[in-house]
């Protein structure tokens, strides 16, 4: 990268054209000061000797803008070279397997939904308009040889439980409480989303309704916020009197932990002890759970999970994961397709990549169960098989060893049936 | 389970999809260069002949008015400052290629200075790089409106070509909106050279289009055959006769192949042709890099459960909990999510030769398989009774089975 960059530094500060303009202003100030002299002097002799003084130098100047242009011609030559050096043997990809194209309106569906995600609601709206004028026209891929596609229409950017309309409007509430949680620290818009929407978030063993409470006790606590007499009205703005913080949290606590006990009676004792260090929280054991300002970041990333989850989606841009993802596997795919294509062979099995892309551990959403006999990904008609030992190995995998006769498990010496195998969930 | 390697951040071979981001400014400087190149040789040339012609009259013409020499210099003068004119306004458009040079280098250095994928800026840098790709996309796909307020909202208007793809965007809407085949025609003129080389029919299918407009008024028929005897000759045949039978075949008898001639969809075609000519043009890859990021990312993503009709849970991530609060909810899978599960279907899945499975592994009696410190964290957090266990999957109101029920599984 350094080379490139002294390229650019080198044609921003010299390389460029500004010294070529200067002397196409010298040759502009010889012609004009001879055009003086000639006028003043009104003399046909001495303007022609005027004229032939002023051809040498009026050449050379001309001729100086030309070598003007060298460095910058030299320049560019790097320039060029430090591109190729930095991107040799890298082709850009080719979109050999582009099962995309064939399908514009899905594309558009997901960005559409991707900048409704990311709270960029007048470019998805702009993008909308546009796209469903304009639809981009199906090309046909190898896989998908006569594409049909319906076109992008504001119906199909819903879900199956939200209309379009619907999706939107709870984004932006998203937003809108997230803003008020992080830019404000107030936290009652949450709660009240999360009192809203108990059952589900319970359902789900979700603790959201209790971290936003806990934050609440502990925004309380720090006097980050004051909660006024009257628990209807709650003024948000800081304390003027820090010391009374622990006693407003204290009452918050009182009125709204109890339905807590029974689930989070650790965390909330774990609290009420930090009670008795409200003095010295800093030196205290607590000042962990207590003084973090992760906090709110960590509460805002919780909310944001729970309430896409809610939605029905994920909660990172589907979008932004797989664009990371490929860009991470592309170098891999990439090195694969130039090893087939130099040894002419073709990649058989057309439903699963030659290669195995490593990916960080947080890109692997669920649990993969590859059969260690023969090698296969577990499917909906060849799930994984546990025998007695509790050993497991593919449904198929089973049948071939197990013949209908009692086997010995490949991996110790027990012995089983293969009706004696259990199916797993994975 | 967590492979070290597949931390690593190789920002060398990362960099594949970022190459057009540094090549088009490089081929703008390039032609900036040129045309400063070719308008100062021109100029020079032509101001020595002048200056020499000058001298020459001057010398033979001993009673010359001076007056006439003066006119002369003036000349040369003007001559002087369009060049300047011109020489500044490129060099305008310099500092622009050099400052979005300077950019985009900076912006790919960052890259460099990051050890792992999971650093955060690498989160950061990642996603400027979505924004940059979408804009690219819509770009493409003449999404103008819409690409200009991504890139102004997210702040990279340095790093992507909305200029380059000014000239284009106009003239792509005077086709699609205004059905105006002027400006495309003017290009084409001003690229004749280069589109030559490239091959290609998007000249001739703008005066074919004008050849359908005029036939479609029905007044000008005389004036469309003149036309078409001027600039379609080139036409292949059936299409040449295709034409010819569009001076019988009026546009409301609605009979194929003429009435999709007449469409006014062929205007949004010409502007998609126009699109892919100029990208081609311009060495932008054919397909926008979106698709291609995607296609890769969609197919290291898939798994079998992604379309399975199965339920299936997701695998959790202990590891990355560590706030102080702890992560019960796992994350759904984005090819699980609506966005992307149908535009999956057709892309190969992950090949895996491991198992990936949550650490410690037990299976409860209903087959469900969880890894050990899932289920005991669950259960405690929903305050499961002594000596029994319940399923997550289920939720607070999950399965309940006896703790003597749920056994280890191997899974090798």
């Amino acid at each position: 990268m350094d080379d490139l960059k002294e390229v650019v530094d080198h044609l921003e500060s010299t390389a460029n054209l500004s010294r070529a303009i200067e002397d196409v202003d010298k040759a502009i100030d010889l012609l004009t000061s001879a055009r003086d002299k000639i006028t003043a002097a009104q003399d046909p002799q001495a303007a022609v000797v005027t004229l032939a003084q002023l051809n040498g130098p009026f050449k050379e100047t001309l001729e100086g803008a030309k070598k003007d242009l060298l460095p910058i011609y030299q320049t560019l030559g790097r320039y060029s070279k430090a591109l190729d050096k930095k991107f040799k043997e890298k082709p850009l990809p080719t979109a050999e397997n582009d099962a995309l194209s064939s399908k514009p309106s899905l594309i558009n569906r997901a960005i559409a939904m991707h900048l409704l995600r990311e709270g960029q609601f007048d470019v998805a709206s702009k993008f909308v308009a546009e796209a469903t004028k304009h639809p981009t026209a199906p090309e046909p891929t190898p896989g998908i040889p006569d594409p049909h596609d319906e076109g992008l229409t504001e119906n199909s950017l819903g879900t199956d439980k939200f209309s379009p309309q619907q999706l939107r409007d709870h984004f932006e509430t998203m937003y809108s409480v997230l803003a008020r949680l992080k830019e404000h620290h107030d936290i009652r818009p949450a709660i009240e989303w999360a009192v809203h929407h108990r059952s589900e978030l319970e359902a789900r063993g979700s603790n959201l309704e209790f971290e936003l409470c806990q934050l609440r006790f502990i925004a309380l606590f720090n006097g980050c916020i004051q909660e006024s007499s009257d628990t209807v009205g709650i003024s948000e703005a800081p304390s003027r009197t820090p010391g009374d913080g622990p006693l407003r949290a204290w009452a918050y606590a009182r009125s709204a932990f109890g339905r807590f006990m029974p689930r989070y009676a650790r965390q909330i004792q774990m609290l009420m002890g930090a009670m008795s260090f409200s003095s010295n929280v800093g030196e205290s054991p607590y000042r962990h759970q207590l003084l973090s300002e992760s906090h709110w970041e960590a509460v805002a990333a919780a909310f944001t999970r729970e309430y896409c989850s809610w939605l029905g989606l994920s909660a990172d841009s589907p979008l932004y994961i797989a664009a990371t993802a490929g860009a991470i596997a592309l170098p891999t795919l990439l090195k694969v397709q130039g090893i087939m294509a130099r040894k002419k062979t073709e990649w058989t099995t057309q439903h699963e990549l030659p290669v195995e892309i490593p990916l960080p551990p947080s890109y692997y959403y669920h649990s993969i169960f590859v059969c260690p006999v023969s090698k296969e990904q577990s499917t909906d008609q060849n799930p994984p098989m546990m025998m007695p030992c509790g050993h497991v190995i593919a449904k198929e995998s089973l049948e071939q060893l197990s013949k209908g006769s009692r086997f010995k498990c490949p991996y110790c010496p027990n012995e089983s049936h293969q009706k004696d195998a259990r199916r797993l969930i994975l | 389970m967590a492979k070290l390697d597949s931390l690593e951040l190789n920002a060398e071979a990362h960099l594949l999809l970022d190459q057009p981001l540094l090549r088009l400014p490089y081929a703008q400087s390039r032609q900036t260069f040129k045309t400063a190149q070719r308008h100062l040789e021109h100029a020079a040339t032509s101001l020595q002949k002048d200056l020499a012609a000058a001298l020459k009259t001057a010398k033979t013409q001993q009673q010359q008015d001076p007056d006439k020499l003066v006119k002369d210099i003036d000349a040369m003068i003007a001559k002087l400052r369009t060049l300047k004119r011109k020489l500044s306004a490129l060099h305008d458009d310099e500092k622009k290629y050099n400052a979005a040079s300077r950019a985009r280098i900076s912006h790919l250095s960052e890259l460099y200075s990051m050890r792992t994928l999971s650093d955060v800026r690498f989160e950061r840098w990642s996603r400027v790089r979505l924004n940059r790709l979408l804009v690219d996309y819509l770009l493409r796909n003449g999404y103008n409106g819409s690409a200009l307020a991504l890139a102004r909202s997210t702040g990279i208007e340095d790093l992507v070509d909305l200029h380059a793809f000014g000239t284009a965007m106009e003239i792509q809407e005077s086709l699609a909106e205004r059905h105006d085949a002027g400006k495309a025609l003017a290009w084409c003129k001003e690229n004749s050279q280069a589109l030559k080389k490239l091959g290609g029919d998007l000249e001739l299918q703008l005066r074919y289009q004008q050849y359908i407009e005029m036939v479609m008024g029905q007044k000008k028929l005389l004036e469309a055959m003149a036309h078409a005897k001027k600039y379609l000759g080139g036409m292949p045949e059936h299409i040449y006769g295709q034409a010819a039978g569009l001076l019988t075949f009026k546009p409301w008898q609605n009979l194929e192949p003429y009435a999709s001639a007449y469409s006014p969809a062929r205007w949004d075609h010409l502007a998609h042709l126009f699109l892919t000519t100029h990208n081609t043009l311009f060495s932008l890859p054919p397909r926008p890099l979106l698709h291609i990021a995607l296609s890769a990312g969609l197919s290291a993503l898939k798994t079998p459960a992604c379309h399975s009709s199965q339920p299936h849970q997701s695998l959790s991530h202990p590891s990355s909990s560590a706030s102080p609060i702890d992560r019960t909810t796992v994350s759904l899978c984005p090819i699980c999510s609506t966005e992307l599960n149908a535009l999956a279907e057709n892309v190969p899945q992950a090949l895996h030769t491991k198992s990936i499975v949550e650490d410690d592994p037990r299976v409860l009696p209903n087959g469900r398989v969880y890894g050990r410190e899932r289920l005991e964290r669950f259960n405690k957090e929903v305050g499961t009774e002594k000596g029994w266990v319940r399923d997550p999957g289920g939720g607070v109101d999950g399965e309940k089975f006896r703790e003597s029920e749920v056994r280890k599984v191997f899974i090798l």
